[in-house]
């Protein structure tokens, strides 16, 4: 009988599923990372003020945030495969569209709300939940780690040649190019179809909650609420350098050119950094690590920001913050799992996120805004540090065990 | 459960890389200009060449220097007669591309291999 049994497909191998899911957050992430050479050519042709376009970005960014929860909670309910899916085609209409928005309320409505829901439907971390439900929990955070540090490639990958053919072809054909990279997510997204039947089911060891009672749950159990705090941090701090850091240098004397490496630095360090933690993810208890990671960023801030500003500090700073840049997520999201089962991981850890992107506002208005008042960055950088270490110590408590509501009776 | 270990996925990522590496390749080799081209470019020279000799090869070209890469010998060059390219070629340049967005020191980096290809092959 068992002889008749029919073999995996290959396309539903694990292999072929975790390939897609690297291929899926590349895209995803690097197309998002390359909005920003678009600001001056789309500002130029239509003569808006560089704001106009401004604010839709800046609105992407927060649709970004705001989607993930619900992006999660679809995934959770109907499987990864098909919220990926939706997305691809979300992102690419929304690109396409700001090909031929030519007033300031259209292309808040496709650069902004359709490209900040396409973003988190098809973001990585719908990929983790699907890989984390791929994979047996001791590869869990490996796995976590793989599809932050494939998002991290992308992000790293993008950038230039998208400039290039912006350069070459114009903005429209860069656009082009970039929505038919979004639409490439929907086939790459067909292998984890195979998960959609099992998606939303109660796993063993799993109480059996709905999804309203599943987020009552987790925003009433204290180490969810820690780690939410912490990610919060996160977010600060590494929009505050991804907008503040190549003007900070500027300031300082050290050329474009070098801004320019540090932050190709950010992006390769970012991708071993990202892997790297998955790893160590796996071997043990995740709440140290990730304090570790609060705690080391504070150190090398402060080092940086005490120590005389030189190309070669630079390009330290960069790699070494590059190497701790995302190498939160697979921490978080492990964390997550552990506490809350893998039933609504992507729901929830969707909640956490918001909690980054809302740091992540923060960390570019407060840049600017003290900027303004002060006259320099030194303050936020006080900040930075401080809430690395106000971080690096709320991740200590965590209680690193599945929360009792989450368990079976 | 078979899953594909750590070299696996350091061979998809190298592999991704070198993708990445030939569109590049295809994207510099568009940007190419014929010697007929004017306008704002980057000049690149063989990279033993000092500051002083690629500012002489551009002054004598009819181009004004706008910025040096962190590297001596690729530079960013302006010009309004037509034939610059062509010009800087003639005074030691190794080729002349369209400006490129992103830093010039490393797209000059990939000018530069593209230049040294096209001198091989005679093109």
């Amino acid at each position: 009988m068992n002889a008749l049994a029919k073999p995996t497909p290959w396309y539903f191998q694990p292999t072929t599923i975790l390939v897609a899911g690297c291929l899926v957050a590349i895209i995803n992430f690097g197309a998002r990372s390359t909005f920003g050479l678009f600001t001056l050519p789309i500002s130029q042709a239509h003569q808006w003020p560089r704001e106009t376009y401004s604010f839709a970005i800046a609105l992407q960014n927060l649709l970004w945030g705001i989607a993930t929860p619900v992006a999660g909670a679809l995934a959770d309910r109907y499987g990864s495969a098909r919220v990926l899916m939706a997305g691809a085609l979300i992102y690419a209409l929304g690109i396409l569209g700001m090909i031929y928005a030519d007033t300031g309320p259209m292309i808040d409505l496709m650069g902004g709300v359709l490209v900040g829901i396409g973003i988190a439907m098809s973001s990585f971390s719908i990929v983790m939940a699907a890989l984390g439900r791929l994979v047996p929990p001791e590869k869990r955070s490996w796995a976590f780690g793989l599809a932050t540090a494939s998002g991290s490639l992308g992000q790293a990958l993008f950038i230039w040649p998208i400039g290039q053919t912006v350069s070459l072809f114009g903005w429209q054909t860069g656009l082009l190019c970039l929505a038919v990279a979004a639409l490439c997510i929907i086939p790459l997204a067909a292998p984890l179809l195979i998960q959609n039947t099992s998606g939303a089911a109660k796993q063993k060891g799993e109480a059996d909650l709905t999804m309203v009672q599943a987020i009552a749950q987790a925003f009433g159990h204290r180490s969810y609420l820690l780690l939410v705090a912490g990610f919060f941090v996160c977010g600060f701090q590494l929009a505050f350098i991804t907008v503040h850091f190549p003007p900070y240098l500027a300031e300082h004397g050290i050329s474009k050119e070098i801004a320019w490496a540090s932050m190709l630095c950010i992006g390769l360090f970012n991708v071993v950094g990202a892997y790297a933690s998955g790893i160590i993810g796996g071997r043990g208890e995740k709440r140290y690590p990730l304090s570790a990671i609060y705690f080391a960023r504070a150190a090398i801030y402060t080092i940086f920001i005490l120590t005389p500003i030189s190309t070669f500090s630079t390009v330290i700073f960069a790699c070494a913050i590059g190497f701790l840049w995302l190498s939160t997520v697979p921490l978080t999201m492990g964390i997550v799992t552990t506490m809350f089962g893998t039933r609504y991981m992507a729901t929830l850890y969707g909640f956490v996120f918001l909690s980054h992107q809302i740091g992540s506002f923060l960390g570019v208005w407060l840049g600017g805004r003290l900027y303004d008042l002060y006259g320099n960055y030194n303050v936020v950088w006080w900040m930075s540090v401080g809430l690395g270490v106000f971080a690096g110590l709320i991740n200590l408590p965590i209680k690193e065990q599945r929360a009792p509501s989450f368990e079976a009776a | 459960m078979n899953l594909p270990g750590h070299k696996f996925f350091v061979g998809l990522f190298l592999g991704i890389i070198v993708v990445w590496l030939m569109v590049m390749v295809m994207l510099v080799r568009a940007s190419a200009l014929a010697p007929e081209a004017t306008g704002t470019m980057l000049a690149v020279f063989e990279p033993k060449t000092t500051s002083d000799q690629a500012f002489a090869a551009i002054a004598n070209s009819g181009g004004k220097p706008i910025r040096q890469s962190s590297f001596s010998f690729i530079w960013v060059v302006s010009g309004d007669e037509a034939g610059l390219a062509g010009k800087l070629k003639a005074n030691g340049a190794l080729g002349a591309y369209r400006e490129l967005p992103i830093s010039p020191m490393i797209a000059g980096c990939f000018a530069y291999a593209d230049a040294k290809v096209s001198t091989v092959f005679g093109d």
